[in-house]
């Protein structure tokens, strides 16, 4: 009876636990469930409907049982990947993209880590330089492009900015040279003494600096040192097919139109992952930077020996996310539009919509898919590649 | 006897709201629906809703053919909706449009706009107005310059020499402003007598007459006398010319409304292009018509409102309103072309335009406005310095016979 009753007692328990268990795994699949939803009809019925289509010559209207124009559905195998690699400009899209996201995510990874150490430093106003340098990443990808469009006029900012460089060349040519002797000679006179001075001691420097902007001032009031007449200069970013570097072969090789718009993305992005990094370095303990600048360590040597170890886990983020979003360029690529040729700036993205929406042609949604779903596997390659190369686990 | 009398109001009502149809129509955002509004509450709306019909316009904002496209394979397209000439063959053959032959008369409108919806001796749009590419001149610069006004009988060689003489006036005075784009530049090698297409649909760029056309543009842009409207900042030839640098620009009726509210102190003139080694003008045809979707529910109603849409009336309130220009040849002895204003005169050599010379459809066939791509490019090269005119249009050739080809597979 006894143990009738403990088995009982048992058993009911493990009845509530059940339950229980049974509840929560209910609840949780509720709080899932509005993602869950999400996922399962933008995500993975799209996929499965752009993988199935991949496999046809589907053109939007042809599934439609009235249909009768020159090009019904019918399966075409695996014939529009094969296609893919037989358009030109498809293979360009290919090549821009890789260089593109090679780039970018090279650069900007590095510029955000270099900025948020920078940021990591108490300085006076952090909080503005914090807000400031985090403002091309809230603003609008769309306005941020126009603007960009506008200095890269023929006659905009940056050509603009480049001609005055060069026609006042010589009185800044003359303005680090007189910094720099008088720098040179400042610490050679200090050492002399035997005092302990550095290369860079700022008060030194100060003195350097108010040398040489008198003695350039003065050279340029007595007409000694003036500004060049120069030719405006013409340089070309958007309207143009030119290639760089020539040398290079074909495929090695980015358009120019497309550097300038790498260069535009780096600006935009580099704050977002310097967010992640300034996150990330707040957790770096301040005793090793102490221990190592007691051991001598330089700045630049604690970068490399703490900074960059230490982060480790956040630059594959970074590296991860980077590559993902670059593979997949198509915002700014197509604002910037028809104001640049086609060829120079087509990213595999932006050929999916060229093929889905051509001028006046039917929609090629069958060709389209393809190259989506080839963007996808290529972009699951990358970054398992990386992996391989950078861990995400710290040092 | 008085619940009889309720009962048939009540009757009447309800019949009333059941034959009341209500039309969706869709066309551009932007300023359209504003225009579109008006027209129907001033002109065509009443008789309408006589009808039974209640008119709902849809804009489509962005990319319009994108847009429109999705909608008609989705099946939520408007019963009624622009179908823009040079999109036109894409969306006619996509099946979605209904041909009009035996529902609306075509008579009435002109030839060459019934023609550009005519595909396969079926007809499936009736143009709703259109605009042809004319002259606009800055009379003040040029009397500055004290050189005569462009006019009727220019051809190249006398119109560049005008030009010339309003450029020498200061360094950053132009004589016009030529973008580097088809849409503008072909009406010259129209004029030159080149076709974009021959028989067998193949585009030739080397043709001795499209590269003098290709020459006399760009050699007037790396002379100085003539400049892109991007090296202005400008985004295109109507910012250009309300700049006030600027002798002529290039454009259709439309650029009226823009000066009116970007130069309203801007004195100019219009004249006809200039004639051409051809010994003709040359000349593009914009338009847009309105389509019926094929998939209507409500077919009957959605003809009775293209009707009104393109109705005498609605063109008369176009044609006044200074919005384009009317798509039927009996509104061509309109007195308002005979005003005599700066405006009325303009919309008359638009008007007129349509049918002196060489005159094309913006249409480009299978290929559709890619085809432009890579003579845009041309432009561009060879304007900017970058390429000569022989490289360029040689590049251009090829991918051109590439994008041919591959509409052709």
């Amino acid at each position: 009876m006894f143990q009738y009753t403990q088995f009982a007692f048992s058993h009911r328990r493990k009845v509530v636990t059940v339950r229980i268990r049974r509840q929560e795994i209910t609840a949780a699949y509720l709080f899932l469930a509005p993602f869950l939803i999400t996922l399962l009809i933008f995500f993975v019925y799209a996929t499965v409907r752009a993988v199935i289509f991949s496999f046809s010559n589907y053109n939007l209207f042809n599934l439609d049982p009235n249909y009768s124009g020159e090009d019904p559905f019918r399966w075409v195998g695996l014939l529009n990947y094969l296609n893919l690699f037989k358009e030109e400009l498809f293979l360009i899209a290919l090549r821009n993209s890789i260089i593109f996201a090679f780039i970018v995510t090279s650069v900007q990874t590095f510029g955000a880590l270099v900025m948020a150490a920078a940021l990591n430093t108490k300085i006076r106003g952090l909080d503005f330089f914090r807000a400031a340098y985090y403002m091309p990443s809230i603003t609008s990808s769309v306005v941020i492009t126009l603007i960009f469009m506008w200095m890269y006029q023929r006659r905009g900012v940056f050509n603009y900015l480049s001609t005055q460089l060069l026609s006042y060349l010589p009185l800044i040519a003359v303005f680090f040279a007189i910094l720099l002797i008088a720098q040179l000679l400042q610490v050679f006179i200090e050492r002399r003494r035997g005092l302990p001075a550095g290369w860079f001691d700022p008060a030194l420097f100060v003195v350097s600096f108010l040398l040489a902007l008198a003695g350039t001032w003065l050279l340029n009031i007595s007409g000694v040192i003036v500004p060049r007449e120069i030719v405006p200069v013409d340089f070309i970013w958007l309207q143009t097919r030119q290639e760089v570097p020539a040398a290079f072969p074909t495929f090695l090789r980015a358009a120019v139109p497309l550097i300038a718009i790498m260069i535009q993305n780096i600006f935009t992005t580099i704050p977002t992952f310097m967010l992640m990094f300034l996150a990330a370095l707040q957790d770096v303990p301040k005793s090793q930077y102490e221990a190592a600048s007691l051991d001598g360590a330089s700045p630049v040597q604690q970068f490399f020996y703490i900074t960059i170890p230490a982060v480790q886990p956040v630059t594959f983020l970074v590296i991860t996310l980077g590559l993902i979003g670059t593979l997949q360029m198509f915002d700014q690529v197509a604002i910037f539009g028809s104001a640049v040729p086609l060829r120079s700036v087509i990213t595999l993205a932006f050929f999916v919509y060229n093929r889905m929406f051509p001028g006046a042609q039917t929609p090629e949604v069958g060709f389209a898919a393809a190259a989506a779903i080839f963007l996808a596997a290529l972009t699951l390659l990358v970054v398992l590649i990386q992996r391989r190369f950078i861990r995400s686990e710290a040092q | 006897m008085k619940k009889l009398a309720i009962s048939i109001l009540v009757l009447a009502f309800v019949t009333a709201a059941l034959a009341q149809t209500t039309v969706r129509i869709m066309g551009y955002g932007g300023e359209d629906p504003r225009i579109v509004a008006r027209l129907l509450d001033e002109v065509i709306g009443d008789d309408l809703a006589e009808q039974g019909i209640t008119v709902q316009y849809e804009p489509l904002e962005g990319d319009y053919n994108a847009a429109l496209t999705n909608a008609l394979s989705a099946g939520t397209a408007a019963d009624l909706f622009y179908i823009p000439a040079e999109t036109a063959p894409g969306i006619i053959a996509s099946g979605k449009v209904l041909p009009l032959d035996d529902l609306v008369d075509s008579g009435p409108f002109i030839t060459s706009l019934v023609d550009t919806y005519t595909i396969d001796n079926q007809l499936y749009g009736i143009a709703k107005d259109f605009n042809t590419l004319a002259i606009h001149y800055n009379k003040d610069l040029f009397d500055e310059a004290a050189v005569e006004y462009p006019n009727e009988n220019d051809d190249w060689d006398s119109f560049a020499n005008k030009l010339r003489g309003v450029a020498a006036l200061d360094d950053d005075v132009y004589g016009a402003c030529f973008p580097a784009e088809f849409a503008r530049f072909g009406a010259f090698a129209f004029a030159a007598g080149w076709q974009p297409f021959d028989a067998a649909g193949n585009t030739d760029l080397l043709d001795e007459r499209f590269v003098e056309a290709f020459s006399y543009y760009t050699d007037l842009v790396k002379e100085g006398v003539a400049v892109q409207p991007s090296d202005l900042g400008e985004g295109w030839t109507g910012g250009c010319f309300a700049t006030d640098n600027v002798g002529v620009a290039i454009e259709g009726a439309w650029i009226l409304g823009f000066l009116r509210d970007a130069a309203p102190n801007l004195q100019f003139g219009t004249t006809f292009m200039p004639i051409g080694p051809s010994g003709e003008r040359g000349n593009f045809l914009y338009t847009v018509a309105w389509g019926i979707n094929a998939d209507t529910a409500n077919r009957d109603a959605a003809v009775a409102v293209l009707k009104a849409l393109t109705s005498t009336d609605t063109q008369q309130f176009v044609l006044e309103n200074g919005l384009a220009i009317p798509s039927r040849t009996a509104l061509a002895d309109n007195p308002f072309f005979a005003e005599g204003t700066v405006e009325s005169e303009a919309n008359r050599i638009v008007f007129e335009g349509a049918a002196s010379g060489n005159v094309i459809g913006f249409q480009f066939g299978k290929v559709g406005t890619d085809w432009m791509a890579p003579i845009n490019n041309a432009l561009t090269a060879v304007m900017t310095g970058q390429q000569d005119v022989n490289a360029a249009l040689s590049a251009a050739q090829n991918e051109i016979d590439a994008l041919i080809e591959r509409a052709n597979r």
